[in-house]
């Protein structure tokens, strides 16, 4: 049977198409919450400080160490003679074919767990309402910061943050114009705080439930922080010693100032963030111990075995086999590993096992400063004959060593001290012979008035390295500055020729996704570099390669 | 009473032609006869001559246009005891003479040859235009004026029937036009019925009964190798694993790809559940199991494949990846119905990696002995290797046993059904069970106007020990790695052994050693001892779900009904997993660790659709519909335990009190809500069913386009013609379908949730909130998939050979495409809306009815598809996008590049010189890989695909087979990379045997290399860091993919009405596979890890038996 269209059933038709649309409309008004995360929250000041905190050395993300590995513990860590990683076969990072895909996180560690934070601390208006708690988010940007100068060299810094309006991409400062900003915002930071302390106020809130390094003494919270403050400024000060000379006196001798409030001298002050409560731990262990990924390097086993250090026992593990491996033992730096991987995790890892008290645990702090440092620091400021530095070189040198020796419960470094033979071991690799190499230096512990004072710095260096353990960023620093401690070359150099296998690595190309998201940028920052060579043998601004003295 | 003059003048009685060609329009209402008469009288130039008292008392209504007078005439004397004469201008209307005549209701069932209901079937009394057509159930009634009428039986696709009314009850089983696919009746979008001649689009349908002949415990399985155009990799995961199934290519970056199923109508939850999302594998990185999976293949009647975009329209942005049909049983009218089935399967592994038998474990570095700790077996000469495997891997099986009962009336009919399938996976411990309730329910009401259909499903899984693919948690790591030489047996009966001190039990593996301490020190972090994995690294996947469906339809007449469907999908999926205490420390707390995670998945839908039909003369006809729907997803649940070696704080207590939890290990699941509301219409125009016109448009309205500039509001159409050539043009005899057709479509689809509106920040480890890396993406807009395709089917000697061509283009534009950020802007990532992914191809398929003689039948088909995938455009200045990075085990990175394909394997690769020879490093005499992963290794999917199925009977025997190939394409293979760095591959003996690896090499000197050093080479380019471009193979497989022999025993009984054996096998022969698996298997049915084998288990051959019964 056929139906005919009429003009009513054609209506009513549309009509029913019309209530169906109708039905449709209005019904969106929920359609913003439903695409709201549910596990969405805004960040408090707490969070934003104790982030801060964790990121220079990066645990901020909880969980696995994944960041902090690529961060700094299979480059830096490595470089700096303290730590090597038997994985990853070769050629990898270590042996100098360096790898774009971990070298970037030292760069968005900076900007997205560093600055960031701070950025939001003062989008919460901390700034103008509590300088003094402004005061410890920018500390905490320079320390997190100066450690991104210093494996790149220019960075962006006083235009970091989202784009202004026209602006295309990120542009990068000069590692000098970073410095004077570091310089600049140190001024600050110490006006902020003297005038706290002298007003005698309290804040409004409970800072030291935020405050990862200094909350656990709150009475002398901002006193501390002024003095890591001065610390701080003292080592970028000496940093620049040999480049800037003239800058680098007037920083230092502000940075030691006693009117400035004067700089970390007790072990109580020991600039270590506190692990909090949570799925945080010391990275460095965490990689040690449960991924069983990172142990001992080669040079600081010989010169800590050369020199009879008794802190050796706080440092470091024995082997899991002494008769096979001997006592003490570390990998050295660029090994191909393959084929006795699983055996080099049996050489020495960083003390958390033997021993009856093991110096590191998941929840041993993470050291961003010690106050042997700061001693050291002291005497290379009087060996550069800075004003302030409160004692010669070498009473300062031996200070440094003997806070260091508190800092781990070794005792009297009075016997240390007086050693005037004993020299850095050679190296011995019981797995392959191809790795041994001779005793890197001739430079004992005994301070020598009557020695040059490039091997004075050597001296000095080398102790505040011992001492600076198990840290590397400021190890390798301080080595590529000065030249000093002297460490053993990489065995395979995989760097294609870019990096000279004696004069040792000398920074870290800039961040591969750069050169793809804002490469106008990274373009003009290569000619800021000291030769327009991104590459690892580029020497940064502070490097001159020439004598210290 | 009124006298008239009766002329009876027979021999003069002719029908004049006239008379059928006078037609007029009528509308009556409660008229009597003689109203009714001079109706006409006043319409048509005829007279007409009555007796009065002869006129029945009733009144008739008439409503025609148009229509002859005979027509109009007989109907208003339908039904009563007049007859009438046509003599010139005259026409007389006469009592009937015959005795026997009685008016009466003829009722009856029309079904297809399968006893499957045709609803919409017409039914006429022949030589009159009164008519009805059958309902829901098949099930029609008719008044007929006496016994010597003859029905008339016409259904689109079905020969035309005419039935002699004998008796009360005439059911009429119809035959198809064809017996080929040409003109079945293939159900489209939104669950209509079309005749496959109509469509504008191409489609492939596949009989409920292709799917259990060889069953598959994940029933989509079944269509590998069967469907042109259609891409099925199986999730290598073992028993209840899920499957990547995707039509004409994968098309979306970071959407989903695979293709959208539809169960009667109604859009099926296909969240795409967990799946492996780092070569490492670990704890979260197991195969969830898709919802597909779940349903048993013995309740489902046909299925239909919607390929490109024309045919999906209709469901929104989910059927732009193509759409598969799944129409399920119903009960029959007049029609009970026992049909049990059961089947046995047994699954032995298809191949093993090949082993060196010659040289044993590494020696220590002295070289004095062998380090009975090392993991590698580059050592001395040895004779005595074993097969490590084969004291592992199982014979699997799988049980399904499956029975339903059917029955129903005219006004009800029901289904139920319960299956249980068991199965035991190749390796122990890895078992399914299943259980599968289905029951459904139509009723009439309302003298059938109202139908109501609920179909419920209920289906329980538990899956136990999934294998897990990757490095870890993966027995075959250490099953494959263990040293030659050595004696694994003791590793075996022994995985573990009391620990002195604690008495805990300690795994036992030949690379752990105690240390000084007690504590343990592992050689190695990817592996473990495979029966320590299977007893002590155990995990568990329950799956609870409940599929309702309710339809609620009411024709307000016959050529407009209103349907109202809603459905609720709700998934609970359960997994744990329980690590004991000495599980490698990479992967686990010192006191073991125990992950849980409970979510809960549910997809809401609904829509209100009217349907409408009606002829604006004889020759256009329009058929459409008007309709609204809404569809929500949304998922609720929560994990404990996941962050890598947080543990418990008890040894090997396996409880959420015992763990040590966190923000960073113990979550809610991100709900990823997601509601679409859309409006649709579409309309079917047919011409003299010659030519066809589909014109289709739909706006959709998505929440996950809120927070976005554009808003959340996107419209988009389809439009498809086709012509019938062998209806307008004459052609010969032998072609009996001549068609062509073509159609464009767009297809929108909305981001996923969230990525508009990233959270600000998540609360982490301590309770500290974290801000979120991602940056929101304001101008997000949805996917655009605009395609193309033209099509041509033919059909040759009586319907036996048909051809089916159609060539396709594909252009997915809009990608949602994440980018990284420069950091300094602190973010580090984004989203940004570009990108031009095109897939293009062909699809051809034969079908042929070789013999068809009534003993012996011979059908064979022949599919064959070519798909080639290019990305043309990526965002400015983006000219790469990353599925799965770096890092993930392997030197492997899956990138897209403009130019490149969805799928691109790029790696490092060797060194060469300027000639091409392979550099050697002269001072460490090994070969020198490339640093970074960015060679362009190959693409895993297949550049074409065929398959060739046949069908024979022969008397009560029947014997089927189907071969297919995949051709093209290069897969990775990371297990055979391992081995070979860690000697124990047969490469690696006979490189040793042969004294070198034979090369075309040189040193940087320029000096000639022609062999080197095997472990040299082997530790250079195998192991996980190797040197992925060594690793290639061709992904081009061709197997025997099922066949099935059977037997339908010839049964006299009363109660058992018919009873089938049959023996199946499955995957049983490789005629060409040169890859070390294979390449059928996935890691991961998302869009990463396509092609790579990081230790998959292998595939598997299948044999078994299967009976039917029917009762």
């Amino acid at each position: 049977m056929k139906y005919m269209i009429n003009n009513s059933k054609f209506c009513s038709g549309f009509l029913i198409a019309a209530l169906l649309i109708f039905i449709n409309f209005g019904c969106t008004k929920n359609f913003e919450k439903y695409n709201t995360s549910n596990l969405s929250v805004s960040v408090d000041m707490a969070s934003a400080f104790k982030h801060i905190m964790m990121a220079p050395v990066n645990f901020s993300g909880g969980g696995d160490p994944n960041s902090y590995q690529v961060q700094q513990n299979l480059s830096a860590d490595a470089f700096s003679g303290y730590h090597m990683c038997a994985h990853f076969g070769a050629p990898n990072n270590m042996t100098y074919a360096l790898n774009p895909g971990w070298n970037g996180e030292m760069f968005k560690v900076g900007y997205l767990d560093g600055m960031r934070y701070v950025s939001l601390i003062k989008n919460m208006g901390v700034d103008t309402k509590y300088p003094a708690a402004w005061a410890v988010a920018q500390i905490m940007q320079i320390e997190c910061m100066h450690r991104v100068t210093d494996y790149y060299g220019p960075i962006p810094y006083s235009h970091a943050g989202p784009l202004e309006n026209g602006q295309t991409g990120s542009v990068y400062d000069s590692q000098q114009d970073v410095y004077n900003e570091f310089f600049l915002q140190l001024d600050t930071i110490v006006t902020n705080l003297k005038a706290f302390i002298s007003s005698g106020q309290k804040l409004p809130f409970d800072f030291s439930t935020m405050d990862l390094i200094y909350g656990n003494n709150p009475s002398n919270e901002f006193q501390n922080w002024l003095s890591y403050a001065n610390s701080l400024r003292l080592r970028l000060a000496i940093r620049i010693s040999n480049v800037d000379p003239a800058t680098a006196k007037i920083q230092g001798e502000k940075a030691l100032d006693p009117n400035n409030g004067g700089v970390l001298t007790d072990n109580s002050q020991i600039v270590q963030v506190q692990i909090p409560a949570g799925n945080f731990s010391n990275p460095l262990v965490a990689i040690a111990k449960n991924w069983v990924q990172t142990n001992i390097g080669a040079s600081i086993q010989c010169y800590m075995t050369g020199y009879k250090d008794p802190r050796i026992g706080k440092y470091m593990d024995t082997c899991s086999n002494v008769a096979k491996y001997g006592k003490y033992r570390g990998i050295r730096v660029g090994t191909n590993p393959q084929p006795n991987e699983s055996a080099y995790s049996g050489y020495s890892t960083i003390n958390f096992k033997d021993g009856a008290t093991p110096s590191f645990n998941l929840q041993t702090p993470v050291v961003l400063m010690t106050t042997a440092e700061v001693y050291f620091l002291r005497a290379e400021a009087a060996l550069r004959n800075w004003s302030n530095a409160g004692g010669t070189a070498d009473q300062l040198y031996e200070q440094g060593v003997q806070t260091s020796f508190n800092q781990w419960n070794a005792g009297s470094a009075t016997t240390y001290l007086n050693d005037n033979t004993s020299v850095p071991d050679a190296y011995n690799d019981p797995l392959d012979a191809g790795n041994n190499a001779s005793s890197p230096s001739s430079i004992t512990v005994k301070w020598d008035d009557n020695a040059s004072n490039e091997q004075k710095l050597e001296r000095i260096i080398t102790q505040k390295w011992i001492a600076n353990f198990p840290e590397g960023m400021e190890g390798w620093t301080e080595f590529r500055r000065t030249g000093y401690p002297k460490l053993f070359p990489v065995v395979i150099n995989s760097s294609g020729g870019t990096i000279n296998t004696a004069v040792q690595i000398r920074r870290i190309p800039f961040s591969q996704d750069e050169y793809t998201l804002n490469n106008a940028e990274v373009i003009k920052a290569i000619q800021l570099l000291s030769t327009p060579a991104d590459n690892g043998g580029t020497r940064l601004w502070w490097d001159t390669g020439k004598p210290n003295f | 009473m009124k006298l008239s003059i009766i002329l009876l003048l027979i021999s003069c009685l002719r029908v004049s032609a006239n008379t059928y060609s006078q037609k007029l329009n009528l509308t009556l209402k409660n008229a009597s006869f003689s109203q009714a008469f001079s109706a006409i009288e006043q319409k048509t130039r005829f007279r007409i001559l009555y007796s009065d008292d002869l006129l029945p008392e009733n009144t008739v209504n008439v409503e025609v246009r148009n229509e002859p007078l005979t027509n109009v005439l007989n109907h208003i004397l339908y039904g009563s005891n007049l007859t009438y004469k046509v003599l010139d201008n005259k026409v007389i209307v006469i009592s009937r003479t015959d005795a026997k005549f009685q008016a009466k209701t003829i009722s009856g069932t029309v079904t297809d040859t399968s006893g499957n209901p045709l609803s919409g079937v017409s039914v006429m009394v022949k030589g009159t235009s009164k008519g009805t057509v059958t309902n829901a159930a098949g099930v029609y009634s008719i008044d007929v004026p006496d016994n010597n009428v003859t029905l008339v039986f016409v259904y689109v696709g079905y020969t035309i029937q005419e039935i002699p009314v004998n008796g009360d009850t005439v059911d009429v089983s119809l035959i198809p036009l064809e017996a080929a696919a040409g003109n079945d009746v293939v159900v489209t979008a939104l669950g209509i019925k079309r005749s496959e001649r109509d469509l504008t689009y191409s489609t492939q349908q596949i009989g409920g009964d292709e799917l259990t002949r060889v069953k598959h415990t994940n029933l989509i399985n079944s269509l590998n190798g069967k469907v042109a155009g259609l891409t099925i990799n199986a999730n290598g995961s073992g028993v209840g694993g899920s499957s990547k199934v995707v039509l004409r290519g994968s098309k979306s970056l970071l959407g989903n790809n695979q293709a959208l199923y539809v169960i009667d109508g109604i859009p099926m939850n296909n969240n795409t559940t967990n799946q492996p999302s780092t070569g490492f594998g670990g704890t979260t990185s197991y195969d969830g199991g898709d919802p597909i999976s779940n349903l048993n293949p013995d309740d489902i009647e046909s299925i239909t494949v919607l390929k490109g975009a024309s045919a999906s329209a209709l469901y929104g942005g989910a059927g732009g990846n193509g759409v598969i049909l799944i129409t399920t049983k119903s009960g029959k009218n007049g029609k009970t119905q026992i049909n049990f089935s059961s089947g046995a399967t047994l699954n032995k592994i298809a191949y093993k990696p090949d082993f060196q038998n010659s040289y044993g474990q590494s020696l220590t570095t002295d070289g004095k002995g062998i380090d009975s700790t090392s993991i590698y077996s580059w050592g001395n000469p040895t004779s005595n290797s074993q097969d490590n495997l084969s004291q592992f891997f199982q014979t699997g099986n799988d049980f399904t046993n499956s029975i339903s009962l059917s029955s129903g009336s005219k006004i009800a009919q029901s289904y139920f059904s319960y299956a249980n399938t068991t199965s035991r996976g190749i390796e122990p411990g890895n078992k399914l069970q299943r259980n599968n309730f289905n029951f459904k329910e139509i009723g009439h009401f309302l003298n059938d106007k109202l139908t109501v259909d609920v179909n419920t499903n209920y289906i329980t899984q538990n899956i136990d020990n999934s294998p897990n693919a990757g490095f870890y948690f993966n027995p075959l790591t250490g099953l494959y790695l263990f040293p030659r030489g050595r004696n694994i047996a003791q590793y075996k009966s022994m995985y573990e052994v009391p620990d002195v001190a604690t008495g805990v039990p300690v795994q036992n593996w030949f690379d752990i050693t105690p240390e000084n301490d007690g504590s343990l020190q592992f050689g190695d972090d990817i592996q473990q001892n495979p029966w320590w994995i299977i007893n002590r690294n155990t995990n568990a996947l329950q799956r609870n779900r409940l599929i309702l469906n309710a339809i609620v339809k009411y024709d307000f007449s016959s050529w407009f009904n209103l349907q109202a469907r809603g459905s609720i999908d709700r998934i609970n999926d359960i997994y744990d997993q329980k690590l004991y205490a000495t599980t490698n420390p990479v992967v686990s707390g010192s006191n073991g660790k125990y992950y849980y995670s409970n979510g809960v998945s549910t997809q809401k839908y609904g829509d209100l659709i009217g349907n409408f039909n009606f002829s604006i003369n004889n020759s256009v006809k329009i058929t459409g519909l008007v309709g609204t729907s809404i569809n929500d997803s949304k998922t609720v649940g929560r994990f404990y335990g996941s962050s890598g070696s947080v543990g418990l704080y008890y040894p090997n207590v396996f409880t959420l009190q015992n763990t040590i939890t966190d923000p960073a290990t113990t979550q809610d699941m991100p709900e990823n809500h997601l509601q679409v509301q859309s409006v649709f219409a579409s309309a079917n125009i047919a011409y003299k069913d010659e030519l066809y016109l589909d014109v289709t448009g739909r706006n959709d309205w998505s929440s996950s386009l809120s927070n976005t500039k554009d808003g959340y509001s996107f419209f988009y159409p389809s439009i498809g013609a086709n012509a019938l050539l062998n209806k307008i043009f004459k052609m010969p005899q032998s072609i009996s379908l001549a068609k062509v057709r073509a159609s464009y479509a767009e297809v929108g689809l909305a981001p996923l949730p969230y990525q508009s509106n990233p959270p600000i920040a998540t609360i982490g480890s301590g309770g500290n909130a974290s801000l979120n890396n991602t940056s929101p993406a304001t101008a997000l807009a949805p996917q655009k998939t605009k395609s193309w395709e033209i099509g041509t089917q033919w059909r040759f000697l009586g319907d036996r050979l048909g051809l089916d061509f159609t060539y396709y283009n594909t252009n997915t534009r809009n990608q949602t495409i994440q980018i990284n950020q420069s950091v300094p802007t602190f973010y580090g990532n984004g989203y940004v809306i570009a990108g031009n992914i095109r897939n293009r191809g062909v699809e051809l398929t034969i079908n042929y009815d070789l013999i068809s003689s009534s003993d012996f039948k011979w059908n064979t088909a022949v599919n064959y598809s070519f798909n080639q995938n290019k990305v043309l455009e990526l965002a400015p200045g983006i000219t790469q996008s990353i599925l799965t990075g770096s890092g993930n085990g392997a030197q492997y990175v899956s990138m897209v590049k403009v130019g490149g394909s969805l799928g691109d394997i790029y790696g490092n690769v060797l060194q060469k010189d300027a000639q091409g020879r392979i550099l050697i490093d002269s001072v460490s005499k090994s070969p020198i890989p490339t640093s970074a992963d960015t060679s362009l290794l190959g693409n895993p999917n297949p550049k074409w695909q065929l398959g060739w199925n046949n069908n024979f009977t022969y008397k009560n025997f029947s014997l089927s087979f189907l071969v297919d190939g995949q051709f093209g394409g290069k897969v990775m293979s990371v297990t055979q990379q391992v081995m070979d760095g860690y000697g124990v591959s047969a490469i690696t003996g006979a490189a040793r045997s042969a004294g070198g690896v034979k090369i075309n090499g040189a040193y940087q000197n320029g000096t000639p290399v022609t062999s080197v050093d095997a472990e040299k080479w082997y530790t250079t380019v195998g192991n996980r860091n190797g040197v992925a471009g060594e690793y290639m193979y061709s992904a081009t497989v061709v197997r025997l993919r099922e066949i099935s022999l059977g037997y339908s025993l010839p049964i006299k009984s009363s109660v058992i009405k018919a009873l089938k054996f049959s023996v199946i096998g499955s995957n049983l022969v490789y005629f060409y596979k040169k890859a070390p698996f294979d390449p059928g298997l996935t890691m991961s049915t998302g869009n990463g890890f396509s092609g790579v084998d990081i230790f998959m288990p292998p595939a598997t051959r299948n044999f078994g038996l299967s009976l039917n019964a029917t009762f």
